[in-house]
């Protein structure tokens, strides 16, 4: 029979178990207070709590951070308490499946000894319910977690949808792709389609030498989680051990690679990185990949709106020079018209009266296109309007013109041009063709002479010469001069329109009947093939 | 080597602001709880995380942040963060920060808001 408690015993025994729940209440990591709850309960003179933690095992102490020696914990584990060397061991068990064991140094008697089971049920429950409470937040956390994976893609979509510098691109998707595969730091190489570099950048040390990126094999599914023994080239350049690396690509054509190393732990280990990280990473290069070859296609976007306005504005200068009403002479009939292309080409026409009743007059064709050629246009036309009348002949105009280009034109291009300088009342025609197809001379009577080149093309070669012709237009001659965009202008089946076609066009009509004739029998002709040279045409007609 | 983040701190009154520069992972978060406990431990009652130079969280950072929001609020102490970006921003309202800490745009208006619960 058990002898009755005393007043003294009782109080005492409400008093130490009023401390021990004072201590488990407490806010200190649960072994400590374990410890010091079966210091108490037991009278040891110390005692120590391993814990199970994940895969590894922890000591009791101010911070569960302490690493455990080899051997230190009994193998295999007690599933009860035992006696060994002097210190009693207990399992922390709940429900069969061990959490931790506690060890009590120097136990004072054996009523101690008889109570290390019934403390290891306790703390066992304790153990078990606070490692359920810690499953419940952990499941909590990583439901949270891929939550924010989700989100994240769908952000980075949206993101990346209305980004179009690649620079801040590249920030998102890489600070992103560290963040969710836990890792110590990144590294994002973009390529232009040449295979150079176009922009690197990293969060911690490189992880991969960008000039390397072009030529990497990586391996199925981005893993790498031995570098060294990895025979992929990625994986043998590594400057880690352990990465994930995958490639940003589009149709097949690499357009960068996305690589991360060094995922990290609570407790400072470096992990492998496993196929859920591999699967985010590569949902994230892939959407990183839409977005940069939008960002790539904007830019060339930019670059042509760029190209069509420097047009526009070649166009614009070309319309300036180009005579906006013909001079009406006595005794001459005068058409004229220039069809520019799409694209701003380099012909341009003249007509202007000079004293003493004469007519000058040009038609030109500048190698080239756009701005360039239009400065060039704009050049000869400045040079023509103050050296006419200093020139003493035609030949002598187009020699200082020559010059002019050959030491200022910015651009080396050349240009054909025909310039003449007709008499009204004699009708004596004097001319210097510089390379330029040849002009038509129709005669009343019907025939066509062809007024052929009298020299080489202005602006192409230093000590070039050119004669100058004269003759005479009868009354009814017609003087058709024009550039290679009529009688070159093609068809489906890639014929010109050639210069038989334009001499039949050519007859005693008005020049502004035949000028109409001509273009409407060239747009006839190429039906809807595009043109890419200008078009002009200038009709002179002795009446 | 990854990213080294700097921790900064400054008492002001009931108020320790503390300013992060760089990566809060493990190494980053382990610097605030560092500079958090030993500015709790000083006194403060309200903790202000200025995010301004951080570009990058990730999930060890969040936890041990959790741990240092935990610890204030057993202290019956207030956290705040400003200063986040919107990636930020959005990751702290989904992985739970934001239900027990408050978040402001900007350190003043993060220093109104704790001084205002702290009062």
């Amino acid at each position: 029979m058990t002898a009755p408690v005393s007043p003294q015993q009782a109080a005492r025994l409400e008093e130490l178990w009023k401390r021990i729940a004072g201590i488990l209440a407490s806010e200190d990591p649960l072994p400590s207070r374990i410890a010091e709850a079966a210091l108490i309960a037991t009278g040891a003179q110390d005692a120590t709590v391993y814990l199970k933690e994940r895969d590894a095992w922890v000591r009791s102490g101010p911070k569960l951070s302490g690493g455990v020696d080899p051997g230190e914990i009994p193998d295999p584990l007690p599933s009860v308490a035992f006696v060994r060397e002097g210190d009693l061991w207990v399992p922390l068990a709940t429900e069969g499946e061990i959490h931790g064991l506690l060890r009590l140094l120097g136990i004072p008697g054996e009523e101690a000894l008889e109570n290390g089971p019934l403390l290891g049920f306790l703390f066992g429950s304790l153990v078990g319910a606070h490692r359920l409470a810690r499953l419940v937040r952990d499941a909590e956390f990583e439901l949270k977690a891929r939550l924010l994976e989700l989100e994240s893609l769908y952000d980075l979509g949206l993101s990346l949808g209305g980004q179009l510098d690649l620079s801040s691109l590249a920030d998102e998707v890489l600070f992103r792709s560290i963040s969710l595969t836990d890792a110590g730091r990144g590294t994002l190489v973009l390529l232009e389609e040449s295979g150079t570099v176009l922009l690197e950048r990293s969060v911690g040390t490189e992880i991969l030498t960008a000039k390397d990126a072009p030529g990497w094999t990586l391996p199925a599914g981005g893993l790498i989680n031995n570098a060294a023994a990895s025979g992929d080239t990625a994986g043998a350049a590594l400057s880690c051990e352990k990465a994930l690396a995958v490639e940003i690509s589009v149709a097949g054509r690499r357009l960068g690679v996305l690589a991360v190393a060094d995922k990290e732990s609570r407790d400072g280990r470096v992990l492998d990185f496993t196929p859920t990280d591999a699967r985010l990473l590569s949902l994230f290069a892939n959407q990183a990949a839409a977005a940069i070859e939008t960002a790539r296609l904007h830019k060339e976007a930019l670059e042509k709106e760029r190209i069509e306005r420097e047009l526009e504005l070649a166009a614009a200068i070309q319309r300036q020079i180009l005579p906006r009403d013909l001079p009406n002479v006595p005794g001459l009939a005068i058409a004229a018209r220039n069809v520019p292309t799409r694209q701003v080409g380099g012909d341009y026409f003249d007509v202007f009266p000079l004293s003493g009743g004469r007519l000058a007059f040009l038609v030109a064709d500048v190698s080239g296109k756009g701005v360039p050629a239009a400065l060039l246009v704009s050049t000869v036309h400045a040079a023509v309007h103050l050296q006419i009348d200093e020139a003493p002949t035609i030949r002598d105009l187009v020699k200082r013109i020559d010059r002019h280009l050959q030491r200022y034109a910015v651009t080396r291009k050349f240009l054909t041009a025909f310039f003449g300088l007709l008499e009204p009342g004699t009708g004596v025609l004097r001319y210097v063709s510089a390379g330029h197809n040849p002009a038509l001379l129709r005669r009343s009577g019907g025939d066509v002479e062809q007024l052929k080149a009298t020299g080489v093309p202005m602006g192409m070669f230093p000590n070039a010469t050119w004669t100058e012709e004269t003759l005479s237009m009868a009354k009814g001659d017609l003087l058709c001069v024009y550039s290679d965009g009529i009688t070159e202008a093609l068809d489906a089946s890639d014929e010109e329109f050639g210069l038989p076609r334009l001499s039949r066009l050519l007859d005693s009509s008005p020049p502004d009947e035949i000028c109409r004739r001509v273009f409407d029998a060239v747009a006839s002709f190429a039906a809807d093939v595009p043109q890419y040279d200008d078009q002009t045409l200038l009709l002179i007609h002795r009446t | 080597m990854s990213e080294t983040c700097k921790v900064s701190s400054e008492r002001r009154g009931d108020v320790a602001i503390l300013w992060t520069d760089g990566y809060i992972n493990n190494q980053g978060g382990e610097e605030i709880a560092k500079e958090a406990y030993s500015r709790l431990e000083q006194g403060a009652r309200a903790l202000v995380l200025n995010l301004e130079k951080t570009r990058i969280v990730n999930s060890i950072g969040i936890s041990i942040l959790i741990e240092v929001l935990e610890k204030v609020m057993d202290r019956k102490g207030v956290l705040a963060f400003c200063g986040l970006t919107p990636t930020i921003d959005k990751t702290f309202r989904i992985m739970g920060l934001a239900q027990y800490a408050e978040i402001y745009p900007t350190q003043e208006d993060a220093l109104r808001g704790v001084e205002a619960k702290t009062a």
